[in-house]
C-alpha cells in the first residue's frame, strides 16, 4: 500500500470531490462576501451552526449529514437574524454585536455537542466532529449532497453577480436607482450561510470562515476585475481543497480541514508576495524605480 | 420644447429627522422648468439630506416629494443620481467602463447582462465627460476630478430627465470643475433639469440659473440674481463666520451675472 | 465542601433588603434553596445506610464487579449510564455530591475516566478509592505510548479477575461484619471469569485464521485480541478523542479488502460515521463488508439488553464476532443494515 495508491483510492476520490466542490463554491461566494464587507457576518453564521447540528439531532434523532446540515443552516440564519435585529433595535455596533452572537451561540453549541454524549443520549457521540470537520467519514451520498449545494450556490452567484456587484460597490446609487439593496444583501449573506454550512463536514465550524474569506483575498491580488476575481477565488479554493485532501490521504493522523486552510493561507502568502502589480515584491520594485502605481489621466493632479 | 404641465420636482412640507433630531423641516420647493438649480447653504445645513430624502435614501418624517407629479417609485428611470465620492471604496475591482455600465442596469433589470447597445451608450457618455481613453483603467488609479467625471458619466448613462448631484465639485481641481459644469450646461440645453448641492458661493453665483438657500429650512429660492442678495445670505449664513469672505465675493459676483 | 449551607449564615453575607416585603421574599427564597439542598440525600459518610454499604462506581463494568462481590449487602450507584463514553465524560456537580456520600469509590483506572482523575485523587484522601486497573501488575498491561497503558483490561476475563481481590478487600474492610460473605462471592466470581475465559478462547478459535481480524471503531479490544487470539484494528486510536484521518481509512480499506474480512463492528458508545465510509471504500473495490453487529466496548448494556453484566456482555460480543466472521466467506449485500 503506497502513497500513490492512497491518493487514488475510492475514499480519497469521494472526499476530494466533495471538499473540492465546497472549496470552489466557498471561494466564489466568498468573493461576494468580501466585496460587500460581510466577513464578520459569515463568521457569526459559522459559529452558530453547532447549535443547529445539536438541535437537529435532538429533534429528529437522526445523524445523517443532510439532517444535521439542515439544522445547521437554520441556526446560521437565526444567528444572522439576531445580528440584523440587534442592528435595527439596539445601539450595539456591528463588531460588538457579532462578538456577542458568536460567543453565545458557540458556547451553547459546544455545551450541547460535548454534553449530549455525557448526558446519555444514545448515538450522540461524534457530533463534536463538526468542530474541525471529519472528512474521513464522508460517504458518496454526502459528497453528492455537497456537490449539489455547491452547484446551486455557484449558479446563484452567477445569476445575481451584476446586482451584487452594484450593491457592493455603491449601495446609495443602487438604492436611488430602485434596486432592493436590503434584499440583495440578504441574498448575499444567505449564500454565505449556505456555504458555511456546506463547509462544516470538510473543515468544521471553527475554520470554515477561513475557507470563505482567504481565497477571495488572495485572488484580489491578481486582478482588477470582479468577474476574474470570482473565478480565480473559486479556483484557489478548489486547489487548496485538493492539496489538503491529497496530503491528508497519504499521511496517517492528519486531519483534512486544517490542511485545506493552511493550503489556502499559503496561496494567500504567495499572492501577497508575488502577484504582478499588486504584490509586495512588485510594489517595492516599482517604488525603487521611482514610478508610482497611480498616474494622473493628464488633466491635472495625480493621485486622489 | 413645450413646458411640462406638472412641475418637474416638488417638495411639499418635507421634514427629515435622524432619530429624534430634525435635520430639515417644512421644506417647500417647486422646480418647474429645466435649468441648472443649485442648493446652497452652510455646512450641516441638511442640503445632502434633502437630496437623499428626495431619492428615497433617507426616510421622510413628514411631507412628500414628487417628480412629474408622481412618487419616485413610478418614475425612477427618469431620475439620475451622482452621489458623493466618499461613499465608495475606490479600491473596488472595477474599471471605468464597468462603473459607467452600472448606469444602464436600471433599464436592463434583473439578470440581464449589458450588451452592445449598453456599451455603445457607455462609450458615448465617457466621451462627453472626456474619459474615453481611460475606459479600461481601474477606478482607484484616477484623479479626484476623473473619479467625479466617471460618476457623472454613469448618471448620463441612466438617460434621465432629472439629475441630482451631491457636491460634485468637492475636492476636484479647477479644470475638471469647468468640464463638469459644461456637461451640466449641455444637459440643461437638452431640456433636462439638473439639481446640484453645492458648497462654493462664488461659482454658484456664476453657474446656476436658480438657487435655493437652505439652512435646515428654505431661506429663499428663485432666480439667482433675485435670491443671492446680501440679506438672504446673511440670514442663511448667520453665525457661520468662516464664510464671510465667500459672502463678500458672492455679493460682488452677483453684480456680474446677467 | 462547596455545597454546605449552614443555617446560621442565611441572613448574612452583606445582603441588604430594601423593605419588609423584599426581606420576606429573600428569606423564603433562601428557605427553598435550603430545602432543595437538604433533599439531596446527603448523609455523613462512614455510617452504613440501613445496613447497606454505599458504593459509587464510575463505569458500568466496575459497577457490575462491585455488585458481584458485594451481593445484596451493597447499594451501587453508577455515575455513567450505559452507552456513555468514559474517555470524554466530564463530572457534574451532582456527581461530586454522589461521590461525597459514598462509603467506597471504585473506578476502572488507568486513565479510562480521563476527566475524573483529579476528582478521584481528592476523594482518595477522605475515603477508600479503588482503581481496579491500577491494581494489576504492570507487566501484564499493554502500553500505548507516552508512558500510558491501555485501560480496557476487562476484555481479558482472566486478567480482569485479578482485579476482583482488591475490590473484595476494600468492601470487606468497609463492611467487616460480612467480610467472609464478600470474600466468598469474590472467589466464586473469579472462578466464573476464568471459566468464561476458556470458553471465549474456544469460540474465537472456530474462526478461520485468515479472517480472524476484528475491525472496530476504536482500539478498545487489544486485551481481547491478545487473550483470545484475534487481530484487532481500530479506526480511531485508543481514545475516542482522536480523529480518524483519511489516510487511516485508506489503510483500513486496504486491510479489509486484502484479507477478505467479511464484517466490521460498531460500538455502542462511539460514533460510527467512519464505518460507513470504510464500507463504501471496500465495496468500490469489489469486496462487500457488512456490519457484524454492535459491540459493547466502554460500557455494558442497559436493562433488558441481555448484556447488563460483564459476563453476558463478553458472551454477546464474542457470539456476534464469531457469527459474523466464521460462517460466511464474504458478507452478502443484504446483510448490510
Amino acid at each position: 500500500m503506497t502513497s500513490a495508491a492512497g491518493i487514488l483510492s475510492y475514499n480519497t476520490v469521494v472526499v476530494a470531490v466533495g471538499v473540492a466542490a465546497v472549496g470552489f463554491a466557498a471561494g466564489v461566494v466568498g468573493s461576494l462576501c468580501v466585496l460587500r464587507k460581510r466577513a464578520l457576518a459569515g463568521d457569526a453564521a459559522a459559529h452558530a451552526t453547532l447549535v443547529g447540528v445539536a438541535c437537529a439531532f435532538l429533534a429528529t434523532g437522526r445523524r445523517d449529514l443532510a439532517t444535521l446540515l439542515a439544522g445547521a443552516l437554520v441556526a446560521a440564519c437565526a444567528g444572522l437574524g439576531m445580528l440584523v435585529l440587534m442592528r435595527r433595535f439596539t445601539r450595539t455596533r456591528d463588531d460588538a454585536a457579532t462578538a456577542l452572537v458568536i460567543g453565545v451561540s458557540f458556547g451553547l453549541g459546544i455545551t450541547l455537542v460535548s454534553g449530549l454524549p455525557a448526558w446519555g443520549y444514545a448515538n450522540s457521540a461524534g457530533l463534536e466532529q463538526f468542530l474541525l470537520g471529519h472528512t474521513a467519514a464522508l460517504t458518496a451520498r454526502d459528497a453528492w449532497l455537497l456537490g449539489a449545494v455547491a452547484i446551486v450556490a455557484v449558479a446563484a452567484v452567477a445569476a445575481i453577480l451584476k446586482e451584487a456587484t452594484l450593491v457592493a460597490f455603491d449601495a446609495a446609487f443602487a438604492a436611488a436607482t430602485g434596486w432592493p439593496v436590503s434584499g440583495i444583501d440578504y441574498a448575499i449573506v444567505g449564500l454565505v450561510a449556505l456555504m458555511v454550512v456546506a463547509g462544516l463536514p470538510a473543515v468544521g465550524a471553527v475554520l470554515v470562515t477561513a475557507l470563505v474569506v482567504i481565497p477571495p483575498v488572495a485572488a484580489r491580488f491578481w486582478t482588477d476585475r470582479v468577474g476574474t476575481m470570482v473565478v480565480l477565488s473559486g479556483l484557489i479554493g478548489l486547489a487548496a481543497a485538493a492539496v489538503g485532501v491529497g496530503v491528508s490521504a497519504t499521511r496517517p493522523g492528519l486531519a483534512t480541514g486544517p490542511l485545506v486552510v493552511i493550503a489556502a493561507a499559503v496561496a494567500f502568502g504567495f499572492s501577497f508576495l508575488c502577484a504582478p502589480q499588486r504584490g509586495w515584491i512588485a510594489r517595492r520594485a516599482e517604488a525603487a524605480r521611482g514610478l508610482t502605481v497611480r498616474q494622473g489621466g493628464g488633466d491635472g493632479e495625480a493621485g486622489r | 420644447m413645450t413646458p411640462p404641465t406638472r412641475p418637474i420636482v416638488e417638495f411639499h412640507d418635507v421634514t427629515v429627522a435622524y432619530g429624534r433630531r430634525p435635520v430639515v423641516w417644512n421644506v417647500d420647493l417647486v422646480i418647474d422648468e429645466p435649468c441648472l438649480f443649485g442648493i446652497i447653504g452652510p455646512n450641516g445645513a441638511g442640503k445632502s439630506t434633502l437630496l437623499k430624502a428626495a431619492l428615497g435614501l433617507v426616510p421622510l418624517v413628514g411631507g412628500e416629494v414628487r417628480f412629474f407629479g408622481e412618487p419616485l417609485g413610478r418614475v425612477r428611470s427618469r431620475v439620475g443620481y451622482v452621489p458623493q465620492r466618499e461613499t465608495v471604496d475606490w479600491d473596488f475591482p472595477v474599471n471605468v467602463m464597468d462603473v459607467v455600465l452600472m448606469g444602464t442596469y436600471g433599464r436592463l433589470g434583473w439578470f440581464r447582462r449589458p450588451g452592445d447597445r449598453e456599451r455603445r451608450l457607455a462609450r458615448e457618455c465617457l466621451e462627453r465627460v472626456g474619459l474615453a481613453d481611460v475606459a479600461g483603467r481601474q477606478i482607484g488609479r484616477l484623479s479626484g476630478g476623473q473619479q467625479q467625471r466617471v460618476f457623472l458619466a454613469r448618471a448620463l448613462a441612466q438617460q434621465a430627465d432629472v439629475y441630482f448631484l451631491d457636491e460634485p465639485m468637492a475636492g476636484v481641481d479647477v479644470r475638471s470643475q469647468e468640464r463638469i459644469f459644461h456637461v451640466l450646461d449641455d444637459l440643461k440645453a437638452a431640456g433636462r433639469l439638473v439639481v446640484v448641492v453645492h458648497h462654493d458661493l462664488r461659482t454658484a453665483a456664476e453657474w446656476f440659473d436658480r438657487v435655493a438657500l437652505v439652512d435646515r429650512r428654505v431661506v429663499a429660492a428663485g432666480r439667482t440674481i433675485d435670491t443671492l442678495t446680501p440679506e438672504n445670505l446673511q440670514r442663511t449664513y448667520a453665525g457661520h463666520v468662516d464664510v464671510l469672505d465667500e459672502l463678500a465675493q458672492a455679493i460682488a459676483a452677483r453684480g456680474r451675472t446677467p | 465542601m462547596i455545597f454546605d449551607f449552614p443555617k446560621n449564615e442565611v441572613a448574612g453575607g452583606g445582603f441588604r433588603p430594601w423593605n419588609p416585603a423584599a426581606r420576606w421574599i429573600v428569606f423564603a427564597a433562601w428557605g427553598l434553596v435550603l430545602l432543595a439542598a437538604g433533599c439531596g440525600g446527603r448523609k455523613p459518610p462512614g455510617a452504613v445506610d440501613g445496613g447497606l454499604l454505599r458504593v459509587v462506581a464510575t463505569t458500568t463494568v466496575v459497577a457490575d464487579l462491585v455488585r458481584q462481590v458485594g451481593g445484596d449487602r451493597v447499594t451501587v450507584d453508577c455515575l455513567m449510564a450505559p452507552g456513555i463514553d468514559p474517555h470524554s465524560y466530564k463530572p457534574t456537580p451532582r456527581d461530586a455530591d454522589r461521590l461525597a456520600g459514598a462509603d467506597l469509590v471504585v473506578a476502572s483506572g488507568l486513565h479510562l475516566e480521563g476527566k475524573l482523575t483529579d476528582l478521584l485523587e481528592r476523594l482518595g484522601r477522605s475515603r477508600p478509592v479503588v482503581l481496579v486497573g491500577d491494581s494489576l501488575p504492570e507487566g501484564d498491561l499493554i502500553t500505548v505510548g507516552g508512558g500510558l497503558f491501555d485501560p480496557h483490561v476487562w476484555f481479558d476475563a482472566r486478567l480482569w479477575s485479578r482485579g476482583v481481590a482488591p475490590v473484595a478487600e476494600a468492601v470487606a474492610a468497609a463492611d467487616p461484619a460480612h467480610a467472609d460473605a464478600h470474600r466468598d462471592r469474590a472467589a466464586a466470581y473469579v472462578a466464573r471469569l476464568v471459566a468464561l475465559d476458556e470458553r471465549l478462547r474456544t469460540q474465537i478459535a472456530t474462526i478461520p485464521a485468515s479472517r480472524r481480524v476484528l475491525v472496530t471503531a476504536h482500539d478498545a479490544f487489544r486485551y481481547f485480541g491478545r487473550a483470545y487470539g484475534i487481530e484487532v484494528v481500530g479506526v480511531q486510536g485508543t481514545s475516542t478523542e482522536s480523529e480518524a484521518g483519511l489516510a487511516d481509512i485508506n489503510r483500513l480499506v486496504d486491510l479489509v479488502v486484502s484479507r477478505g474480512i467479511p464484517a466490521v463492528f460498531i460500538e455502542t458508545s462511539v460514533s460510527d460515521r467512519s464505518v460507513a465510509a470504510l464500507r463504501e471504500g471496500a465495496t468500490a473495490r469489489g469486496h462487500d463488508v457488512g456490519v457484524g453487529g454492535t459491540l459493547y466496548s466502554d460500557s455494558l448494556g442497559g436493562p433488558a439488553s441481555g448484556a447488563e453484566t460483564l459476563e453476558s456482555a463478553l458472551e454477546a460480543n464474542t457470539a456476534a464476532i464469531v457469527e459474523a466472521l466464521a460462517d460466511r466467506p464474504a458478507a452478502r449485500a443484504e446483510d448490510a443494515p
